[in-house]
């Protein structure tokens, strides 16, 4: 629970900021995300290329993954058309 | 977008396979712990200021009625069985494989999350799985549509709010807009409970 804590701290400082500024101008924060993304996803990629154990083991994880995110996608489909059927909306 | 993020993720995983088994310039954990936690925490802010200050979001969830917030529990019960029957097949940790599906195509969080919680194997899964959403998604919009209405909006996840949702625009027609956008909306601001919630039940 101490993880969940220290990530969860700065999403909503950041809404609490972000909700404080308001009225203010407008401000774009698509350049600096993507800079931000980048960054994270480099030292992602870093911790990856650096752990050859992991490195033996990723034709397992990808087919692992795609099996994943399709049944991800297939149940999420399946109890949204129900759901909007049952609804009507 | 997409772009980037793959040279971005190949950039650094040739970096760190050449600092670890070739010429180490820097200590490994100067990125994987330091760099990695704190850009993580700086991307949670950033989103968390974006959601905060965008008065349309709310308004735009307001003008349709709350009764489309449906949609997204929907995806996330969905997307949460799929982690469930996905990790009973390959015979994976269930809590983990759950945590994984938990982030609804949003692989720039989910794997890093699953990084900082469960390791690095679990990282790559996280990235993955979501990275395969998000493509899956964009590739296929043609064919879901076909499916069902809220098919792409569905598959999509907390993607619909951002990358894909001008794909699904452009196939399901643009009154899909509030819902596409509301359904992201609200799974990116549940994603990382949910991935964090189900990961510290392993």
């Amino acid at each position: 629970m101490v993880n969940f804590a220290v990530l969860v701290l700065p999403l909503i400082a950041g809404l609490f900021l972000g909700y404080l500024l308001r009225e203010r101008k407008k401000v774009n924060l698509a350049k600096v995300t993507l800079a931000i993304i980048l960054i994270l996803i480099f030292s992602l990629g870093f911790s990856i290329g650096s752990n050859n154990e992991l490195l033996g083991a990723i034709p397992n994880v990808g087919l692992s993954a795609l099996l994943m995110a399709l049944l991800a996608i297939g149940f999420s489909v399946l109890f949204v058309a129900l759901i909007r059927r049952r609804m009507k909306i | 977008m997409i772009k980037f993020i793959l040279a971005a993720l190949t950039i650094g995983a040739v970096a760190g396979y050449v600092n670890n088994n070739v010429a180490t310039l820097v200590a490994s954990s100067w990125v994987t712990d330091y760099l990695f936690n704190a850009s993580l925490f700086m991307l949670l802010f950033v989103m968390g200021l974006s959601f905060g200050i965008d008065k349309e979001a709310v308004a735009k969830l307001r003008s349709k009625g709350f009764r489309i917030l449906i949609v997204p529990v929907a995806v996330a019960f969905g997307s949460i069985v799929g982690g469930l029957v996905g990790g009973l097949i390959l015979r994976l940790d269930i809590y983990a494989s759950m945590a994984v599906t938990a982030g609804y195509g949003w692989y720039t969080l989910t794997g890093p999350l699953m990084q900082q919680i469960l390791g690095t194997e679990w990282g790559a899964m996280g990235f993955a799985v979501n990275f395969f959403r998000e493509l899956l998604t964009i590739i296929t919009v043609s064919l879901l549509v076909k499916v069902d209405k809220y098919a792409p909006i569905a598959s999509g996840g907390a993607t619909t709010m951002d990358t894909t949702l001008p794909v699904i625009m452009r196939y399901c027609g643009s009154d899909v807009l509030v819902t596409a956008f509301s359904s992201g909306f609200a799974l990116s601001m549940i994603a990382p409970f949910t991935v964090v919630a189900m990961a510290s039940l392993k």
